[in-house]
């Protein structure tokens, strides 16, 4: 029995390892996609798209022993009324398939986005070879040019890309929209599907690109766009925020104080008063560490804290109101309040709320509580400065 | 007089029944049409009213002990009518067969191995069943234990791997699905991963004390139920409200599970289990046709004819269906309508009328 | 096609000897008759001829005859 048992895990193990071997298919046969950009093309019924695909002979070569012009990635595009199409019309220039289960990207230029993303994104959660897990971008201007901009640390780009997405709990100000967050924004009747904001930057003869903000969709059309403060006032009423970098004023007004956010953690709870009035009650509770400051008062006494505590509590309910503000505007519900209702309040909300939502997300009223904490102030306990000197 | 001699236990029993049940977790996707995140609760809801269902088929095995639903049709309705509701059964037999292995065609031919023609898996699948068919019931009872912990340990440790992205609010607002999309999906998830074990009315009459049987059948209906439940929860928190849209939530569910980029396309888990639980299903559905067709000709065994009846079964699988669209649609209506008078009601009023004629005369037991 | 023959030419090899010998006819005959019509059904499949589901005529009976349809869910 116990040998069956062992003889059973055994094959099973083996089967795990087999799992790779599915369709395979050989190295130097496969045109690895590490990202697809789609843009407009001048026929207005079709689409550009460029898809990067890994020069494996180059890769590793660049900058040192390898041929200087050649680039370790090449971006090949072709035009197609659909993706479907225009993917394998790509297969005029490789030869082979192109092989997409590890395309980490997925950008659109801004024009595509406004036109609506319905047609355009079916394909990739059709596709068994494509992951739920890739991230989608929006990129002002072009997508084969956000493709093409070279990073001096990274030799591909796209990689570099998902990278910089990755990566955004540094400052939160972005958000790692994958297609599956994204198609889960667009199936909801309520919440507006976001996407984070990508564009090329020229410094010198060197492109590079840079990440921020969000692109706000309605339906699945971008009509708007968040900045980074307003980025992050959503991020902290969906609980998203990892760290980043706070600036709050000094009781007295000379200067600022920086604060890095250690831990954010925020609630919602819904509330339909009595008289039909809707409060979101935001609860957020944020731990931070006095990074820098730039004044010369003594900052790390308790009354100050205090002071602080609450200046910072004041920030981030500005954040989170102007990314209101904005949204209202356009009536898209990025935060999700609908849903939160809608699981809530699932009878008031079919019957009265539901169909005209967009007009009473502009009505709703908040009621948010910011309890920030200062953790630390790392290195130094007195700033640098001669008025302790004496 | 029965055509197989072989005998099983009620520990194997229940093992097979679980792993009956377990057979149909696909299946749990043609509830979600209608019940969308509220599945779980249609899931729940089904085990209730499976419940008394799957108890009036061991009711009626226990009256008759060691005779098989062709031979008590005899008995209770007499020759001519007799035949004809066991042609029921046969026609059930046959086209639930078929719709198990057009289930692990379409499974492979969609996610696993997308260029190859769908008539090999369908030919391999159905041929693989026939040879485990010819070796007995026996043997397949033997393996149904190894079957159950395979699949409750990868189902756990799926389910672990995921809990990371779980959202349970998901499952809110409660009650949100009109009661007849309700209804529907308790209708398919009844009709299919628990009450297709009418075809075990074959099989009880080889158990060796069949009067003990009722409980380990409702156990192994409950422990069968569980996974479906945890497929259903587990489907619907990691994919929340795109549930709907997919060809299959418990495919998509898994592909998600990304470990440190290391641990990742687990979902040909789901097809290796899925593959494992079909063929034992089915194979126990070809186990009941052979035999009630060999019963209803009077043939000794049924060796002689599983061969042709596996061909035909292949066949069947491969035009019974025009497209998977055509099969999820057909299956939610039409695929359900057809058996649910011999599901739900014709083992009940076997027995019923067998209570009252007060059958069998000869060697009448009590019953537990 | 040529798979169809070989294959039944198999299943025949290894079925038909033992039947025979044993005298049993009502095998022999049960065989036989699925035998045949497994093999016409595997022909006319091998011929691309359409060969009508029995799921067509219980949709029209079931759906188209008796009205028995659930509500297209939304």
């Amino acid at each position: 029995m116990k040998n069956t048992a062992v003889k059973i895990a055994t094959i099973l193990l083996m089967i795990t390892l087999l799992f790779g071997c599915l369709d395979g298919r050989e190295l130097s046969e496969l045109e690895i996609v590490i990202g697809i950009g789609i843009d407009s093309a001048d026929d207005p019924d079709s689409i550009k798209l460029t898809a990067q695909v890994v020069n494996v002979s180059q890769l590793g070569l660049s900058g040192s022993g390898g041929d200087p012009d050649s680039k370790p990635y090449w971006n090949a595009a072709t035009t197609g009324t659909t993706i479907f199409e225009a993917i394998r019309q790509i297969t005029h220039k490789t030869g082979n398939r192109l092989f997409v289960p590890h395309c980490e990207v997925v950008i659109y230029s801004k024009d595509v986005a406004k036109q609506g993303l319905y047609k355009h994104l079916d394909f990739f959660l059709r596709a068994i070879e494509m992951r739920l897990t890739s991230f989608i971008l929006i990129a002002e201007g072009k997508a084969g040019e956000v493709l093409d901009a070279k990073p001096q640390t990274e030799e591909l780009p796209a990689v570099n890309i998902y990278n910089l997405v990755k990566s955004y709990g540094f400052t939160s100000h972005l958000y790692d929209v994958t297609l599956k967050e994204f198609s889960s924004r667009l199936i909801s009747e309520a919440t507006a599907p976001v996407a984070p904001l990508i564009k090329v930057v020229q410094e010198g003869e060197n492109k590079d690109v840079q990440v921020m903000g969000l692109a706000v969709f309605k339906e699945d059309k971008m009509i708007d766009e968040l900045n980074m403060d307003e980025t992050r006032g959503l991020l902290w009423v969906i609980n998203e925020v990892k760290s980043g970098v706070l600036i709050v004023p000094t009781p007295e007004e000379s200067g600022v104080a920086v604060f890095e956010i250690e831990t954010a953690k925020g609630k919602v709870k819904p509330e339909i008063t009595d008289d039909g009035k809707i409060i979101m009650h935001i609860d957020i509770k944020l731990q931070a560490n006095l990074s820098e400051q730039t004044t010369a008062e003594k900052l790390a006494r308790p009354e100050i804290f205090e002071k602080l505590q609450d200046n910072m509590s004041e920030v981030v309910v500005q954040e989170i109101m102007s990314a209101y503000e904005k949204s209202s505007k356009t009536g898209s519900d990025i935060f999700g309040f609908g849903d939160m209702i809608h699981k809530k309040y699932n009878k008031k909300w079919h019957e009265q709320l539901e169909e005209d939502w967009e007009e009473i997300y502009k009505t709703i009223e908040f009621d948010i509580k910011v309890d920030s904490k200062i953790t630390k102030t790392n290195l130094l306990k007195n700033p640098v400065t001669q008025k302790l000197g004496g | 007089m029965n055509v197989e001699r072989g005998k099983i236990n009620v520990t194997q029993l229940f093992f097979c029944v679980t792993g009956f049940v377990e057979g149909s977790v696909l299946l749990v996707n043609f509830a979600v049409d209608m019940t969308k995140s509220q599945t779980w609760m249609a899931v729940l809801a089904s085990i209730a009213v499976a419940i008394p269902v799957i108890y009036s088929y061991v009711a009626l095995a226990t009256r008759f002990p060691g005779l098989n639903v062709i031979q008590i049709n005899d008995i209770v309705y007499g020759p001519i009518l007799g035949k004809l509701i066991s042609l029921y059964y046969i026609f059930f037999f046959a086209l639930t067969f078929s719709f198990n292995n057009r289930d692990i065609g379409e499974l492979y031919k969609i996610f696993i191995m997308p260029d190859a023609p769908m008539i090999f898996f369908l030919a391999a699948f159905a041929v693989t069943c026939a040879y485990a068919v010819h070796k007995g019931l026996e043997p397949l009872a033997r393996v149904s234990h190894i079957i159950v912990a395979i699949s409750f340990t990868v189902m756990l440790l799926i389910f672990l791997l995921l809990i990371d992205i779980m959202d349970f609010s998901n499952f809110l607002p409660l009650f949100d699905v009109p009661l007849i999309s309700f209804i529907h999906s308790v209708h398919v998830i009844t009709a299919i991963p628990f009450c297709e074990s009418i075809a075990f009315l074959m099989i009880f009459g080889s158990l060796d004390k069949t009067e003990k049987a009722a409980k380990y059948v409702i156990w192994g209906l409950i422990s069968g139920g569980f996974i479906l439940l945890n497929v259903a929860v587990r489907n619907t928190a990691v994919l929340g409200n795109t549930v709907t849209i997919w060809t299959s939530t418990s495919f998509e569910s898994t592909r998600l599970i990304d470990i440190g980029t290391v641990l990742t396309r687990m979902d040909l888990w789901i097809g290796v289990i899925q593959t494992i639980l079909i063929f034992f299903k089915a194979s126990l559905l070809l186990y009941a046709l052979a035999t009630s067709v060999a019963q209803i000709l009077g043939l000794k065994s049924y060796l002689p004819i599983l061969l042709p009846l596996t061909a035909i079964e292949v066949i069947l699988s491969a035009t019974v269906y025009q497209s998977p669209v055509d099969h999820a649609m057909t299956t939610q209506n039409a695929g359900i309508f057809y058996s649910t008078p011999l599901l739900y009601f014709t083992p009940a009023i076997t027995l019923l009328i067998a209570v009252i004629r007060k059958l069998p005369k000869s060697k009448r037991r009590k019953r537990s | 096609m040529i798979y169809v023959l070989t294959i039944y030419t198999l299943v025949a090899i290894i079925n038909l000897p033992p039947l025979i010998k044993n005298g049993q006819k009502r095998e022999l005959f049960a065989f036989i008759a699925f035998f045949i019509v497994a093999f016409v059904l595997s022909l006319l499949y091998a011929m691309d001829i359409e060969i009508p589901s029995p799921m067509e005529g219980l949709k029209y009976l079931i759906e188209d005859f008796m009205g028995l349809k659930y509500p297209e869910p939304k």
